[in-house]
């Protein structure tokens, strides 16, 4: 219960941290939202009404004060560019980008789980060097690259999935597997690491020596204790993830938080970049917290310690 | 065995099954023609929009009382009109326009709501400083509708360019750029999510589905793949090149008007020497980059109007290429190898608009000029320019058709004042002052006479171009790739969507 009021307390302090810098960024930034929404040319007048419509005529602190009281009441008023409710259009993109953090992710872990534990069982042959090649690879190709490159083979070529856009499961394909690789290369070497680690361990040995079989003894008495550092990284990719990943969003035309994060920096759309950015930290947070419950669950010696 | 038979057709055709339905997911559904956008349009009501993509999807929807030809000379559209004074216009509207798609009918009546509600300071429309002129609009009967204006303007006709609303939606507050309702040939039909909007023709119902893709290769690959029959625009020449080498699809090019230009600070006391900002046009190989990186109907620019505008000057050519003059007038302004002229470029971050400027930054250097790029986002780089801290940069004016432009660009008054972060009394972002080119300015605004106006805008060109505020650039071309299946669509001069119109599909 502790661990929990204590962990809900870094979130409501990281909150008012990432809310406090944002706006001074944004405010620090320079550029002028009132030039994006008049125009080239708008008359001096209009600009100065428009500017005290918004409230962007006020001192900074009095605006801050209006954020917070914002934040506090989860009011992120409208947006200035497409003149609708920050709270409706963060509620648009949020389902597109769980389903692409899911997926990806989901991707990821089928490819590295198989892959990191042959590679450690089959330490220094051919095929361990493979995998860490393959894994190498995975880390090396940009995003922006191979997105293109598997709608050249997967759209183009075969003609399986679309090419962009979000249409239902065949769309999700391709994204999914652009983020996952990434993400699969960095966990295969994370897996294979902590597999090993624990594979010298004396309990593994006994477990050998009991005449068990190999694959029972990997799966059910190695991974198990071998996942807490594997479960850490899953949630910190997983936190990034759900922030919304840009560039593949940008590739496959994916309507997701990162894109509108994006777009609304650039169009210094102060309230959804500060609701955007404020979403995305708290997801980081959460996403933490729950994978501490995680660990619990995976290992009973937590749970101990905890209390 | 025989009754295993009937179990394996069962799977098989279920697997059939499965995979249509698979499939049946992933292709296009050939009952819509698909549009593919660069940018998705931010609002589809008239009184906002100042984007490309909306303005010409509002073209679509709405109609407007007055349109351009091809020499950007304003014509009747919904409506023609008369001169009764120089601060008096009749406009009767044609009396087979079409109804409101809710179905009333368009009157007089909605002309006046429309532009009133622009002009009420209450709604911020970015287009009111436009029509700021109207003092009142009249109506007479349900087809004539006056407007009074506070001052004469031979341009007048021509800012009428907004797209007519019905009154009844106007007074009830309706959210147009949610459902937008006009009298244009296409109707709206939904706006399921940012990125995909769709449109129905009247005419026939075709539904056409425009929908955003920023990625440039992914919109090529869309339309080789068939998701999109359309794409226009803003790809780099090397994916034309790319599209005009695949047999099911047909690019079409057609010269634009949009000029780009290279801007000198005057306040920088380098760049009030004459013969430097010379030596720069003249060191700069405008044909060579044209030929390298833009399409075949980008043509080289002598000034803001091309030669096929009303205003635009045929006779006109700007500086050639030479560097052995460039190194001259720069030897003489008292530069060389130990006293090299240095100077800061300001571009955006768009990846197209660096590479034009690091041949450029090349360019110059050639001639002994140390050119150092700075890139950055739209909105900061803008901020920069306005504020007046630059040396170099380089920029387009988009869409520019009416001659007002010179005032707002070069007349002394519209220097934008220092110290005041939001005056914004012009974009004479350079500080250029000329009393001759203010004087052509302000004569060409008084007089009436057609030939007249013209013989100033020409006389105004020539001396814009003697003493170099800009260097003119070039005029963008404006392109278009269709999938074969696709008939009768065709690129307008100043790039509009109004063909779709008359689109057909072979089915």
């Amino acid at each position: 219960m502790n661990f929990l009021l204590s962990r809900l307390a870094s979130v409501l302090f990281v909150a008012f941290s990432v809310a406090t810098l944002v706006f001074a960024l944004m405010y620090l930034a320079g550029g002028d939202p009132v030039d994006y929404m008049l125009g080239e040319f708008a008359k001096a007048a209009d600009r100065d009404a428009l500017r005290a419509r918004l409230g962007l005529d006020l001192p900074w602190y009095q605006q801050y004060l209006n954020f917070l009281r914002g934040v506090v009441v989860l009011d992120f008023g409208e947006s200035f560019h497409y003149r609708k409710p920050v709270v409706t259009l963060i509620a648009q993109r949020l389902p597109a980008t769980v389903e692409l953090a899911v997926a990806g992710l989901l991707v990821a872990i089928l490819i590295a789980v198989p892959l990191g534990t042959l590679a450690a069982i089959r330490r220094d042959t051919a095929l361990d060097r493979g995998a860490m090649f393959f894994s190498l690879l995975g880390v090396s190709i940009p995003n922006f690259w191979l997105g293109p490159l598997l709608v050249l083979v997967f759209s183009l070529g075969l003609g399986w999935f679309p090419v962009s856009g979000r249409h239902g499961f065949a769309s999700l394909v391709l994204p999914a597997i652009t983020l996952g690789t990434a993400l699969a290369a960095i966990l295969s070497r994370m897996v294979r690491s902590s597999l090993l680690e624990v594979l010298n361990e004396d309990y593994i040995r006994v477990a050998r020596a009991k005449g068990l079989h190999p694959f029972t003894v990997v799966t059910k008495h190695a991974m198990r204790n071998a996942l807490l550092p594997v479960l850490t990284l899953l949630g910190l990719q997983l936190g990034a993830l759900l922030g919304g990943a840009v560039i593949t969003e940008t590739v496959f035309s994916w309507p997701g938080i990162g894109k509108l994060t994006v777009d609304a920096i650039l169009s210094r759309d102060y309230p959804v970049v500060q609701a955007c950015v404020l979403l995305i930290s708290i997801t980081y947070v959460v996403v933490n917290l729950l994978t501490d419950l995680v660990y619990a669950w995976v290992d009973p010696r937590i749970r101990v310690g905890g209390r | 065995m025989s009754n295993r038979r009937p179990v394996g057709r069962g799977v098989l055709s279920l697997l059939c099954l499965a995979a249509v339905l698979f499939t049946g997911c992933t292709r296009t559904q050939p009952a819509a023609i698909r549009f593919g956008l660069a940018y998705v349009p931010q609002k589809l009501d008239p009184r906002f929009s100042t984007d490309a993509t909306s303005s010409r999807l509002i073209r679509l929807l709405y109609r407007q009382l007055v349109d351009f030809d091809r020499r950007q000379r304003p014509v009747a559209a919904l409506a023609s009109w008369a001169r009764l004074s120089p601060l008096h216009y009749r406009f009767r509207l044609d009396p087979s326009r079409a109804r409101f798609h809710d179905g009333r009918p368009l009157t007089a009546e909605d002309v006046k709501a429309t532009y009133d509600s622009v002009l009420d300071p209450k709604l911020a429309s970015p287009h009111r400083s436009s029509v700021a002129l109207i003092r009142e609009v009249r109506v007479i009967d349900q087809d004539t509708v006056d407007f009074m204006l506070s001052k004469p303007d031979p341009a007048f006709p021509g800012y009428l360019v907004i797209g007519i609303m019905p009154k009844h939606l106007l007074e009830r507050g309706h959210d147009f750029s949610a459902a937008p309702v006009g009298s244009g040939p296409f109707r709206f039909h939904s706006w399921p999510q940012q990125g995909l909007l769709r449109l129905t023709r009247i005419k026939d119902r075709q539904l056409f589905e425009f929908v955003h893709i920023t990625n440039a290769n992914t919109r090529v690959l869309k339309l080789l793949r068939g998701e999109v029959d359309i794409i226009q625009n803003n790809l780099p020449y090397e994916l034309t090149r790319y599209l005009e080498s695949k047999k099911h699809v047909k690019v079409m090019h057609r010269n634009g008007s949009n000029f780009t230009y290279l801007s000198f600070n005057l306040r920088y006391e380098p760049l009030q020497d004459r013969r430097v900002r010379l030596a720069i046009a003249h060191a700069i190989d405008r044909a060579q980059i044209v030929r390298h990186m833009f399409g075949r109907k980008t043509r080289l620019a002598a000034a803001i109007f091309t030669p096929d505008h009303w205003a635009g000057d045929p006779q006109l050519r700007s500086y050639a290429y030479d560097p052995v003059k460039a190194r001259a007038l720069l030897r003489q302004a008292g530069y060389g190898p130990q006293r090299p002229l240095r100077l800061v470029y300001k571009t955006t971050n768009v990846p197209f608009r660096v590479r034009i400027a690091t041949i450029i930054q090349y360019q110059l250097k050639q001639v002994g000029i140390q050119v150092s790029l700075r890139t950055y986002e739209w909105t900061t780089f803008y901020s920069d320019i306005k504020k007046g801290n630059f040396h170099l940069y380089s920029l387009s004016w988009v869409a520019v058709k009416s001659p007002d432009i010179f005032r707002y660009v070069y007349h002394s008054a519209s220097i934008p004042q220092t110290g005041r972060q939001h005056a914004s009394v012009g974009a004479n972002r350079n500080a250029y002052r000329d009393t001759l080119v203010d004087r052509y300015i302000e004569q060409a605004e008084q007089t009436y006479d057609p030939a007249q106006r013209v013989r100033y805008y020409r006389l105004l060109h020539k001396r814009l171009l003697e003493t170099l505020p800009v260097v003119p650039l070039w005029y963008e071309e404006h392109m278009a790739a269709v999938r074969r299946r696709v008939r009768g669509y065709r690129i307008a001069y100043d790039g509009n969507y109004d063909s779709l119109a008359a689109v057909t599909v072979r089915r």
